[in-house]
């Protein structure tokens, strides 16, 4: 697929904005459809096109499997971490008032976070998991 | 009420791309079919938006549709021609008819 041009020069256009709206949707998740895990897996796409159109190799030296199973791991203890800190300042698990000065910054902070970690580990798998299916026939 | 009639034709011209997507003969056919598919969806997200009083939510879940689709056309052409989803060469050198 690597030696056809509309589909290379149409992924090169059309990767950056999946990118870009997987970036929307992470952010934008408290005011619109979105969230961690729907951009996780909206930022996974773009990569999974990558690997499509120009082959799992390239896939792979973009980003390596070592790589990838720190993201999934840090977005997990990003998390967690969160939780936890809110432990350490003396609230519940995971109650993200005492975050910020005030109620709602903190609850801002700590949704954003957690967000964060769930966009950032399921963008990871996703990968993975492409990686798992599509490279069964590689040598 | 142009509204409702737009998103009537729409599904009525989803059901004539279905249809061809389940009898069609040859794999293309059903790709053709399932990609015109994809795009009838995306219109009547948008139609739906509007019905509903709140486009700016549904156009968002619109566009992500037309990218992840996109990308789910390429999937299938690729295990199509090729076999595999990860080599950029042929596995087999016989096609699927």
């Amino acid at each position: 697929m690597n030696d056809n041009p509309v589909l290379r020069i149409v992924a090169k256009i059309i990767i950056p904005m999946i990118l870009i709206f997987g970036l929307y949707v992470q952010f934008h998740g408290d005011f619109g459809p979105g969230g961690g895990f729907q951009a996780g897996v909206i930022f996974a796409t773009g990569f999974i096109l990558y690997g499509l159109v120009f082959g799992t190799d390239a896939l792979r030296s973009a980003i390596p499997a070592p790589i990838l199973r720190i993201v999934i791991a840090g977005g997990l203890l990003l998390y967690v971490g969160v939780g936890v800190a809110t432990l350490l300042m003396g609230s519940d698990f995971l109650a993200y008032n005492v975050l910020g000065s005030t109620p709602s910054g903190g609850q801002h902070l700590g949704i954003f976070l957690v967000e964060l970690g769930v966009g950032v580990t399921v963008s990871a798998v996703m990968i993975t998991v492409f990686l798992g299916f599509a490279g069964r026939n590689d040598p | 009420m142009i509204l409702a009639s737009t998103a009537v034709g729409l599904l009525i011209a989803m059901a004539f791309a279905l249809t061809r997507a389940i009898k069609g003969p040859t794999v293309y056919d059903r790709i053709l079919a399932s990609n015109a598919l994809g795009t009838k969806t995306v219109l009547i997200i948008a139609v739906l938006g509007f019905l509903v009083g709140d486009p700016g939510h549904y156009i968002d879940i619109a566009l992500m549709y037309v990218l992840i689709g996109f990308i789910g056309t390429i999937a299938v052409l690729k295990v199509s021609e090729f076999g595999d989803l990860g080599q950029t060469q042929p596995v087999d050198s016989e096609p699927p008819k």
